[in-house]
């Protein structure tokens, strides 16, 4: 119960309403407009959209920005959480649900806004890069200060990361590249220097990696920066009871603090979707997130709530082991299984898949489909880049006939033991069967489900990704070769000379191509067969106002208030 | 789970231990007599029945195959046609996956207190016999009493991996000090008894004691203790699933059935409610079976 | 009698260490590992070589052992891999929540177990025997976690008459620590009262049958007063064993109702560190249950041997 499915919940990126991250009119305008009309189409507005038909058209409501007349000052917000966040160390945290805390206490450099852009938040301006992509300089703010009242300044998000770089057990350094080294010519100004262009860098900024810590606190506590963390943000931690809550309060010292409205935030760790969604409905929680897709249909009839809706950045599928032998990372080698051999029963049990049947079975269609490692509301995405096979059963025996194997023809999946997990794989194994597939389902716990796609023994696996801004991050690491997260053993070096491009290339549309052509060859060989994109979904009492989730699937919690 | 009433039994001993074989079988029939004549060990027992007939032909009874999904109607409530019990969120039929459910919980119930039987009893018989064994076998009980036994259930079944004999063998297991203790004690009792410390001295080798007159005349005791392990197995079992790690779908097990609808029981409430009666329908048949055999088998026949 | 004592102290010391040693090989013989697990997403290499040498996963296991019994003998349980805090202090918040839902529960069923249990026996053979026979085969045959299952969803959630879930500590808000514990007490202390009313009412026939009572009667004394004098005493045995034996039952049964409830308390603990491979938390719980366990047993014993010396004379070894 309590172990999920990798990336159960999508999200990714963070933070808050955009009107009061900066200042300026403008920018607040152009937040309040994106996130009621957004390119998912659909009907925006507050009560949240009606899914359409096929899951991939379903619309999105994100939620709109607290209007200063619309609110009163303070007042407890109450969140559920469905999963205890890790550690309150940016540099340390691994749990998706630790940014869901962050957002309101730890800004960054740069933050995602409706439409999944980058925008500056603690930066004042996008990264200006020279020197053929090995340079980047940022603009840091002027004039915020820590939770202790200390400045915030060029010289703190030098610190920063280099401690994301050094510390052991960093989660980040990774995310950031190969950086040679980290100046702060003054107080304002940030310059990077790469041994290699490195684009995904300023996605990885709107994460934890761009989260600037206040260097006095790193440097007196060290790793244990959890125990008292202090960073720009507008709320700042009180109190936290393991596996139980944590507490906020507003910060004053925060460079924004009259568009605060709550005096203090509590989240509540409540793992159970049906328990959360009660408390939602008797009042003892204002916001919940990871509503369940079967909940939310009854949860949308009650005149008091709302529910939000965002597509996740990630996707979900399943994945062959192709090569995968000696363990994640090392060299592929031949796997003795005609599944991992002769692609034709790969791009058969694709043919064999019912995505938008799936999608409204286990779903409810609040979910879309997927064929693509790359979100279609990315700037990254293409036209080529969503194409899409049809449900073909028929198509899916030629092919197995072609491949000269008997029907039905047995595969076995590993998958999570939890309940969400088995359901889609059950729902799976009846679907495929039509296609000439005898599914073999292998639950196992989650802990286990990972030493075994790391170590290879698996033929086909259930998993997600929660998704990342950036393709790179959602793609090189599971397809191309040797990457951390390529359990399929998948090698391809067409594939990775594309990647290496895309991921060195400056230019949005020149890597829009090349992330094109690399969706073409994962699905010409399908190590990995992309399934659905799941929903975020969100309640929110209609009590409370401001509380926004966007692509990256965070709840944005901090510039709400109470209604008057 | 269930609070068993198992490591109580060193209370009063149920079973007379006299071996005569005239006034064993007198026993018997009064034994036999006395469950005829209890109505609830009447119905109790036909409930049993009716639930291992059920099982042992469950394909055949089932109306649909526990696996067959119709996502054209998911949900469909009890009473709609062709579905007796309705249908749960992938459209299998209800009724037919608690017929399926019920013969795995009633596999796992035998073969959980076989594991502990097979086990617990000759080191519960050595225990109590050889002195130079007590010691160790009683640490090993000790210790493992000192695991909580689902703490103990979910970590042998994560060990060896989830599936019906594993969650089986796994509660089985944590079931064992129950029957050690148990037989142990008996064991004690009857070796002071006039008729076997005779047959020790007369030069009986101990295997010959134990087996011709200890085991025989615990069997009621182990018997009482199984009717009590294998309810209390079977709730175990429901627990497990209910956490994951016991039968694994697509197979039906009203564990797994209860883990999955209760994400639904607001919209589908049948799906959440009726594998949880027929656990308990299963578990009370079983517990009144069991009281009443241990009335039955009390010489006193006191407590009807 | 200080031999014995001794002899049991002896014993408890050796289970306890035996213990010691199955759990620390017993959660490394689990499939999956603690890196993995506490990685997430982030499972680079080098993020999992860290986590390996930030918690001494990378040593041999004889050497991860010794700091293991140097730690627990400096008092130290060791460092929680998933929340990064030290074990103690997640006990600390934890075990008082358990410890609240246990002990309203033994009580609760103390009280309506040795209740029913009295009145069936005092009753026999009336409709007051009936149901509370009948109520007391339900309670021991029903799931409880299914029974929890269907509270909260006609109790709470569709009344909203108790909340459904979360906790809220005694000492900030008496009234709330009530309202959220009362029905998972309730829940936990179904299966207990049973077993105790089963227990009662067997003891309470015992010594109805016993000679001295007999006498009491035919002497004239009120039956109310016999049951109350000389029966009741017998029941208070009953529920000591039980609390005694039923430990592991109790907080198996604790670790189910916490789950289903949302309570922070020592068993949900407990099933996430075992579904995370967090082996110094299951290490440390299994340690104090065990220690637990040992320690109310040898109490129980003591009492025993205290109140009836025939019994050690059995070398009923708990």
């Amino acid at each position: 119960m309590t172990n999920r499915a990798p990336g159960t919940t999508g999200s990714h990126r963070r933070r808050t309403a955009l009107i009061a991250l900066a200042s300026a009119l403008t920018v607040s305008m152009a937040a309040a407009c994106s996130a009621v009309s957004t390119d998912g189409g659909a009907s925006p507005g507050s009560s949240g959209a009606q899914p359409g038909a096929n899951g991939a058209a379903a619309g999105e409501a994100f939620g709109s920005p607290a209007k200063a007349d619309e609110v009163k000052q303070g007042g407890k917000l109450v969140m559920a959480l469905s999963a205890e966040p890790d550690q309150l160390d940016p540099t340390l945290s691994r749990s998706l649900y630790s940014r869901y805390v962050f957002h309101a206490m730890c800004e960054k450099l740069y933050d995602v806004d409706a439409d999944a852009r980058i925008v500056p938040q603690l930066a004042t301006a996008l990264p200006t890069v020279t020197d053929g992509g090995k340079t980047v300089t940022i603009p840091v703010r002027e004039g915020a200060k820590f939770s202790d009242g200390s400045i915030m300044d060029a010289a703190a998000v030098k610190a920063t990361f280099e401690r994301n770089l050094t510390l052991a057990g960093s989660g980040r350094k990774s995310e950031l590249g190969p950086i040679t080294s980290v100046e702060a010519p003054n107080a304002s100004t940030v310059v990077v220097h790469y041994k290699e262009p490195f684009a995904p860098l300023t996605a990885a900024l709107a994460d934890r990696a761009g989260m600037v810590l206040n260097p006095k606190t790193t440097k007196a506590l060290g790793n244990r920066f959890s125990t008292d963390p202090s960073c720009v943000g507008p709320f700042k931690l009180v109190k936290r009871v393991p596996q139980n809550s944590i507490e906020l309060a507003k910060d004053p010292n925060y460079y924004d603090a009259d568009k605060v409205h709550f005096d203090s935030i509590s989240y509540r760790i409540i793992t159970d979707a049906n328990i959360r969604a009660a408390n939602l409905r008797s009042g003892d929680v204002q916001v919940a997130d990871s509503l369940s897709a079967q909940e939310v249909p009854n949860l949308r009839n009650e005149k008091s709530l709302t529910v939000l809706q965002s597509q996740s950045l990630g996707y979900q599928g399943v994945s062959f082991n192709v090569g995968n032998v000696d363990g994640v990372g090392t060299p592929a080698k031949k796997v003795n299984r005609a599944s991992a051999n002769e692609p034709k029963i790969r791009e058969a049990f694709k043919y064999a898949i019912d995505r938008a049947g799936l999608v409204k079975v286990i779903f409810n269609d609040l979910a879309s489909v997927a064929c693509s490692p790359i979100s279609p509301k990315s700037e990254f995405s293409s036209e080529a880049a969503q194409r899409c096979s049809p449900h073909d059963p028929a198509k899916a025996k030629q092919l197995l006939t072609e491949a000269g194997v008997k029907m039905p023809y047995e595969v076995t999946m590993i998958t999570s033991n939890n309940p969400d997990s088995l359901r889609l794989a059950q729902a799976l194994q009846s679907m495929v069967k039509e296609g000439g597939f005898d599914l073999k389902i292998q639950p196992v716990e989650y802990a286990t489900l990972l030493d075994q796609q790391d170590r290879g023994d698996f033929e086909l696996l259930q998993l997600g990704w929660s998704g990342r801004i950036d393709p790179d991050a959602n793609i090189t690491n599971f397809v191309g070769t040797g990457g951390s997260q390529n359990v399929s053993g998948y090698n391809n070096a067409d594939l990775d000379a594309i990647l290496t491009k895309a991921r060195q290339g400056q230019d949005v549309a020149e890597r829009r191509g090349l992330y094109a052509q690399a969706v073409e060859k994962v699905q010409a060989d399908n190590p990995i067969i992309y399934i659905y994109r799941q929903f975020n979904l969100t309640g929110v009492a209609n009590t409370v106002k401001g509380i926004q989730v966007f692509p990256d699937g965070v709840v944005r919690v901090a510039f709400g208030g109470f209604s008057k | 789970m269930s609070t068993t009433e198992a490591p109580l039994t060193p209370g009063p001993s149920v079973a007379d231990g006299d071996a005569d074989a005239p006034r064993e079988v007198g026993r018997r029939r009064r034994i036999v007599r006395r469950l005829i004549g209890n109505p609830l060990a009447v119905i109790s027992f036909a409930v049993l029945l009716v639930a291992v007939v059920v099982a042992v032909f469950a394909p055949w009874i089932a109306p649909y195959s526990p696996e067959q999904t119709d996502f054209a109607r998911t949900f469909a409530p009890p009473g709609t046609s062709g579905h007796l019990l309705g249908t749960d969120d992938l459209g299998r039929d209800v009724l037919s996956r608690l017929i399926l459910g019920s013969r795995a919980s009633l596999e796992v119930g035998l073969l959980a207190v076989a594991t502990a039987l097979v086990v617990g009893v000759p080191l519960g018989l050595a225990s109590g016999y050889f002195r130079s064994l007590d010691a160790v076998i009683s640490r090993f009980t000790d210790l493992l009493l000192a695991f909580p036994f689902l703490i103990l259930a979910v970590g042998l079944a994560a060990i060896r991996g989830a599936s019906l004999g594993n969650a089986a063998v796994a509660i089985g297991i944590a079931q064992i000090p129950g029957f050690i203790r148990l037989v142990r004690s008996e064991t004690l009792r009857l070796k002071s008894l006039d008729f076997v410390t005779a047959s020790i001295v007369d030069g009986a080798g101990d295997l010959w004691v134990l087996g011709k007159h200890v085991l025989p005349n615990a069997t009621s005791v182990i018997l009482v203790q199984a009717t009590v392990a294998i309810p209390a197995a079977i709730l175990g079992e429901a627990v497990l699933s209910f956490l994951g790690l016991g039968i694994q779908p697509p197979d039906p097990s009203l564990g797994t059935m209860l883990a999955t609808a209760q994400q639904f029981a607001a919209r589908a409430p049948w799906t959440a409610i009726l594998p949880g009666v027929t656990i308990m329908v299963l578990v009370l048949a079983f517990n009144i079976f069991g009281d009443s055999l241990r009335d039955a088998l009390d010489p006193k026949g006191s407590r009807s | 009698m200080r031999t014995y004592l001794l002899n049991r102290a002896w014993q408890s010391l050796l289970t306890l260490i035996l213990a010691t040693v199955v759990v620390f090989l017993g959660v490394r013989a689990l499939p999956g590992d603690p890196a993995l697990a506490l990685a997430g997403e982030d499972r680079s290499p080098e993020t999992l070589a860290a986590i390996r040498l930030q918690y001494g996963l990378d040593q041999s296991i004889p050497v991860q052992f010794g700091h293991f019994v140097n730690n627990i003998l400096h008092g130290d349980l060791g460092t929680s891999i998933r929340t990064g805090t030290p074990v103690s202090s997640m006990m600390r918040t934890a075990l008082p929540v358990t410890l609240q839902l246990a002990v309203f529960a033994i009580v609760l069923a103390t009280i309506v177990g040795v209740g029913a249990g009295v009145v069936a026996a005092a009753k026999r053979g009336r409709p007051a025997e009936w149901v509370a026979n009948g109520l007391a085969l339900i309670g021991l045959s029903v799931p409880h976690f299914w029974l929890g299952l269907v509270a909260i969803l006609y109790l709470a959630v569709a009344t909203g008459l108790f909340p459904a879930s979360g906790f809220v500590p005694f000492t900030e808000n008496p009234v709330e620590n009530l309202h959220h514990i009362l029905l998972p007490v309730v829940i936990l202390g179904t299966g207990l009262s049973a077993v105790i009313m089963r227990q009662t009412r067997s003891a309470t026939l015992d010594a109805l049958s016993a000679d001295y009572v007999r006498t009491a009667k035919a002497k004239g004394l009120r039956p109310s007063a016999v049951i109350g004098r000389h029966a009741l005493r017998n029941s208070l045995i009953v529920v000591v064993t039980i609390a005694g034996l039923q430990l592991g039952e109790l907080i198996s049964g604790a670790v189910v109702t916490e789950q289903i409830f949302g309570l922070p308390g020592f068993g949900k603990m407990t099933l996430d560190a075992v579904f995370q491979r967090d082996y110094p938390v299951i290490q440390a719980v299994v340690l104090v249950t065990a220690t637990a366990y040992i320690a109310i047993n040898f109490l129980v014993d003591l009492l025993y041997s205290l109140i009836d010396p025939r019994i050690r004379v059995g070398g009923e070894a708990a």
